[in-house]
């Protein structure tokens, strides 16, 4: 008589296709469904590294604002060279 | 002091008090309650059965791992001793492990230093127990009378059966045979089998016995296969085992020359059952074993915790879940088991017995917390299980002027607050459960809160009160 739950996480990564300049911070993003914005500023900057012991985490994290006021937080995985939006941060 | 070992996979079992004095978890199996069977009265009893056939796997988890794990089979390998402690011990060893030093009971160190390539392995109790339990559910359809001693060691009753299966020998072959549907062929032919009268004498058949093989004794020749047994097979304090060898009694027949009153001059009770054993005079007769099904509720973390709060939280949605089922309605709870599967393998459980029986979330959780605190999960935990599994009486306990039901939103917004679920809702989601089929509803728990990455932070759990 056994009952498993399974917990669903929140605030998961979404992919969203992000240009860059040559030093690599984002200009314009296009999140899914949308047009492309471009990034009217780049409020703060972070980086997290963690987990080395289990599933490796590297992430640039950039929290923007778009030209249109829409804040988005992205972040550029260093593991695998993508993008993505994350809600939650 | 005699040391056994098994042929089969290079498993030795370990150093004991005498040739059978141990069991499948390593320790003297006069010692331990759960592998100790029950001293009932020195006569035959009417009830249970009186033919008995033990089969016994020694070493039966670290077998269970080399299972799981076939390329540590020809290497050294230990399997640490279940619990969280600084001071970790080794529970059981594999022969080439036994070979370069490495004995039950070290500490881990000590091993390590004896054999540096040992390998070390975390106890999965939860695994062990699944495969109990499914070696009792295979055996359960040769004979209803099952009495489980521990992990890898259970009798049989097999009064009146001769007449399906045949001879005695013939019915120890086909337990045997049985258990090719739990266990692989290596497993099984390692497996001894002891048919004698009495729980005793099969037993110390069984022990007797090589893997494989069943020794079958009949009642005539009991006392006889009985007498030339070291003293050590006894079922009694191993503290009288060590006195009778400093007495220089050795044998179950050096024993029997003794009369019974100076056996119970020297150890009281244990003296009198001492000698009605090595007699044959007492037969424990196999008697079956009652287990309520259990209530089991787990929860999947989407990524392995190691927060105490995390858990406790996990906890309480477990108790709640398990008390909503229709199962448990109308009983109240007295033991509960809470356990994980563990990042990396391995599983942990702690077990406690509440000590008035119990409906009541916030008693059941407290009660666990206070026993995790004690002995935490020693990794991250990546599935949570809780069980109950005893039941007492009703106990619904409700205030005389319990307005509740009739209370509004707001009382039932603070029931909410305060983890109950009051009443309007719970109405709610069942009217959307039989219109949807499912709970639409979720609650948002917090998972690892303080997580610098902001998908472990919170998660979405199904609200199916």
């Amino acid at each position: 008589m056994s009952d498993t739950q399974h917990l669903r996480p929140l605030g998961q990564p979404r992919p969203v296709d992000v240009r860059t300049d040559e030093s690599g911070e984002p200009v314009y993003v296009r999140l899914p469904g949308k047009p492309a914005r471009r990034v009217a500023v780049v409020r703060e900057a972070w980086r997290i590294d963690d987990e080395w012991w289990r599933r490796p985490i590297s992430r640039d994290y950039r929290a923007v604002v778009l030209d249109d006021g829409r804040p988005v937080t992205l972040y550029h995985d260093l593991l695998n060279g993508r993008w993505y939006a994350q809600k939650g941060d | 002091m005699s040391e056994t070992r098994s042929d089969a996979h290079g498993v030795p079992t370990h150093p004991g008090y005498g040739w059978v004095q141990e069991n499948a978890s390593g320790q003297p199996w006069s010692l331990s309650g759960p592998t100790r069977f029950s001293p009932s009265s020195s006569q035959v009893t009417a009830s249970g059965s009186r033919l008995a056939l033990c089969l016994w796997l020694p070493t039966f988890e670290l077998r269970l791992e080399l299972m799981r794990s076939p390329e540590l089979g020809t290497t050294s390998v230990a399997l640490l001793s279940p619990g969280e402690s600084t001071r970790r011990t080794i529970w059981q060893v594999s022969e080439r492990a036994w070979e370069g030093g490495v004995r039950p009971g070290q500490l881990v160190s000590q091993a390590v230093s004896l054999c540096p390539s040992l390998t070390l392995l975390e106890p999965d109790p939860a695994h062990y127990d699944a495969t109990t339990d499914a070696l009792l559910e295979v055996l359960a359809e040769l004979t209803p009378v099952l009495e489980p001693a521990g992990r890898g060691r259970v009798f049989l009753g097999m009064d009146g059966l001769g007449r399906l299966y045949g001879s005695s020998h013939r019915q120890a072959e086909r337990a045997l045979d049985s258990l090719f549907r739990v266990f692989p062929a290596p497993l099984v032919a390692s497996t001894r089998a002891g048919m004698a009268p009495g729980k005793f004498g099969a037993w110390v058949a069984a022990a007797s016995a090589p893997p494989g093989e069943p020794v079958v004794v009949s009642e005539e020749s009991l006392p006889g296969f009985l007498s030339t047994r070291p003293v050590g097979s006894l079922p009694v304090d191993p503290l009288v085992v060590q006195r009778l060898g400093r007495l220089g009694i050795a044998t179950l027949g050096e024993l029997r020359r003794f009369p019974e009153p100076s056996l119970v001059a020297q150890f009281g009770e244990e003296g009198r059952s001492a000698l009605a054993w090595s007699t044959g005079r007492r037969i424990d007769p196999v008697r079956p074993w009652h287990r309520p099904r259990p209530i089991r509720v787990s929860l999947d973390f989407p990524t392995p915790v190691g927060l105490a709060e995390t858990l406790h939280g996990a906890l309480d949605r477990l108790v709640e879940r398990a008390l909503s089922r229709p199962a448990r309605r109308g009983r109240s709870v007295t033991a509960v088991r809470l356990g994980a599967h563990l990042e990396g393998g391995g599983s942990w459980f702690v077990e406690t017995v509440l000590r008035e029986p119990t409906a009541e979330r916030d008693r059941i959780s407290f009660t666990l917390r206070s026993k995790m605190a004690l002995t935490p999960p020693p990794k991250a935990v990546e599935t949570l299980f809780l069980e109950f599994t005893r039941f007492g009486a009703p106990s619904i306990q409700s205030s005389l002027f319990d307005r509740k039901e009739e209370a509004g939103r707001s009382e039932a917004g603070r029931d909410l607050a305060r983890g109950e679920v009051p009443f309007s809702l719970k109405d709610a989601v069942r009217e959307l459960k039989l219109r949807l089929g499912y709970s639409p509803l979720y609650r948002v728990v917090e998972v690892d809160p303080w997580s610098r990455i902001p998908e472990r932070r919170h998660a979405l759990l199904s609200f199916d009160p």
